[in-house]
């Protein structure tokens, strides 16, 4: 079985090998495949604006969900971690809710709470703090801010989760002696419980990276599978789909889509090669 | 004092995961016209229409398609667990030429989102003649990357001589694994209960892949929610409800397991 296992593990993704094949190729429509004709999909690829703007935004979208997301789930895990077991066990379920429901409800969600004047975001907070109503899904400059928050609201819980499960693993009596010579808040965190997950948090952005580049469902329901308004919610895969599917422009574009894929894979080899350069944990041999 | 600011940190973070899920079950009862003002929390008026036609299939064959997500994400779970417990058992205790080669590939197919393979995989499933069929999505679901490594990192944690032993008494690596099996059961359903979220989730294959008669939960759910607003806002709402019921279930069981399981990954 085992064996049968690992071959099923590689033939599988046999597609990859395929697709380097595919994206320097041609077929028509009934999926006859034409010549090779070498980089010339990948340079209708590199040409595309559209390409590059959905390659930034996915960018943005990552680094400032990553930014967030970890320093968030860090501060409260921190917390949790000095609650009762009483208190933390609940706390704890209740904020991992959103990361286990489908993200096209959580944009449903969102796009009811973010919606026009009346959205809960603009009636609760915006307006109360004394600024003008934003028109979160209208607004060039806030779509990406609001898709940021959905991703935040997402992962944050199950994020905490993890951590936490890092902190227990920081031994009593290192907190004991902590307590006695008087340490105080800042150092605790800098000295016992940031080692004790510095590997999580590498795991941990690493995976967000990877669901942040993949991510399609909230952002398809949110802008309707679009980019939103001058494309400042384009997501890399959202445009590969726009691509290659009659769902979007119809160009039924397949080789240049995969020659887009593949454009992203150094980038995703790049954070393999820093994961073993800095031996994640859970990821180290 | 501090102990006091924490709680309400935590509280107001609690709250603010957990509103907008009382807000939709509450929603499921609202009429178009409460729905459009986010901010009223309870409904005027408490009717179960929105769950009754959703039984009734008035809009979509709701129960199959339930159904239908159930069946796969269980299959999808089901073998993706167990391929990937044998795998990483044999990575993590036996040496054979190519291991690097292999955890090394366990570790690109991580990095390789599953999504950004759509397009390779939707053609090589069409050439199988798959397409439209559940068993289309079955198959691309079973591989897990992160799944070898986890369990890579679940077995490296048992002592070499137990294997060692197992060998002289001529037990085979099969029967090895099989009885080892009961010793790895937090992290078995750990791992069963993610890949589980994660294939009822799943977006853009089932979109690509399966014909209108097989549609999962996603598909379903945005097709409620169309532009065309010929559907009550409510019905979506309810079957959104719905959706998340199997997912909390299974996760208040696995929630103790699962806390164990990772302890035991982190801190190795």
């Amino acid at each position: 079985m085992v064996p049968t296992g690992l071959g099923l593990d590689l033939s599988l993704r046999s597609p990859d090998l395929e697709l380097s094949q595919k994206s320097t190729s041609l077929f028509d429509s009934t999926g006859k495949r034409e010549s090779f004709v070498g980089f010339e999909n990948y340079r209708r690829a590199f040409d595309d604006p559209r390409f590059w703007k959905s390659l930034s935004n996915s960018f943005h979208y990552v680094l400032g969900s990553l930014i967030l997301i970890l320093s968030l789930s860090f501060m409260l895990a921190v917390n949790l971690q000095s609650l009762p077991r009483f208190w933390q066990t609940p706390l704890l379920f209740c904020l991992i809710i959103p990361g286990l429901a489908m993200p096209s409800v959580l944009s449903t969600l969102f796009y009811l709470f973010f919606h026009g004047k009346e959205g809960a975001l603009n009636q609760y907070l915006i307006i109360p703090l004394g600024f003008e109503p934003i028109n979160w899904m209208m607004n060039p400059d806030f779509i990406m801010p609001s898709m940021i928050m959905q991703s935040v609201w997402r992962w944050t819980g199950l994020v905490t989760m993890f951590f936490l499960c890092g902190l227990a693993g920081v031994p009593h009596w290192q907190l004991e002696v902590a307590r006695m010579e008087g340490l105080g808040t800042w150092s605790k965190i800098r000295y016992l419980w940031f080692p004790a997950i510095r590997n999580l948090i590498l795991f941990a952005g690493v995976f967000l990276a990877v669901e942040g580049v993949a991510s399609f469902s909230g952002a398809y329901v949110l802008l309707g599978g679009s980019g939103g308004i001058l494309d400042s919610g384009l997501l890399f895969i959202t445009y590969v789909y726009q691509v290659a599917f009659p769902g979007g422009s119809g160009r039924f574009d397949f080789p240049t889509a995969a020659a887009m894929c593949f454009s992203v894979a150094p980038i995703l080899a790049f954070g393999l090669y820093l994961i073993l350069r800095v031996r994640a944990g859970p990821l180290s041999r | 004092m501090k102990k006091f600011a924490s709680l309400i940190f935590l509280l107001f973070s609690v709250v603010i995961a957990t509103y907008p899920f009382a807000w939709m079950f509450l929603s499921s009862f609202k009429t178009n016209d409460e729905i459009y003002q986010p901010t009223l929390f309870l409904p005027a008026d408490y009717k179960w229409d929105a769950f009754i036609s959703l039984f009734n299939a008035s809009y979509l064959p709701f129960l199959r398609i339930f159904s239908n997500s159930l069946i796969l994400s269980f299959g999808q779970a089901f073998l993706a667990t167990l391929i990937s417990a044998g795998a990483g058992f044999y990575l993590a205790k036996y040496k054979f030429r190519g291991r690097g080669l292999v955890v090394f590939l366990a570790i690109f197919l991580v990095l390789i989102p599953k999504q950004t393979l759509a397009v390779p995989t939707f053609d090589w499933i069409s050439w199988l003649g798959w397409r439209g069929s559940l068993f289309s999505l079955l198959l691309p679901g079973a591989v897990s990357g992160i799944g070898v490594l986890f369990f890579l990192q679940v077995f490296r944690r048992f002592p070499q001589e137990w294997i060692d032993l197992a060998r002289i008494e001529g037990m085979s690596p099969f029967r090895t694994y099989i009885s080892l099996l009961p010793l790895v059961f937090p992290g078995l359903m750990t791992f069963f209960f993610l890949h589980f979220v994660l294939s009822f989730q799943e977006h853009l294959l089932p979109l690509l892949l399966l014909d209108d008669e097989n549609m999962t939960l996603p598909l379903a759910l945005a097709t409620l929610k169309d532009s065309s607003h010929r559907i009550p806002e409510s019905v979506g709402m309810a079957a959104a409800t719905l959706s998340l019921l199997p997912i909390l279930i299974m996760f208040s069981l696995v929630f103790g397991k699962m806390k164990t399981a990772l302890r035991e990954v982190t801190l190795s």
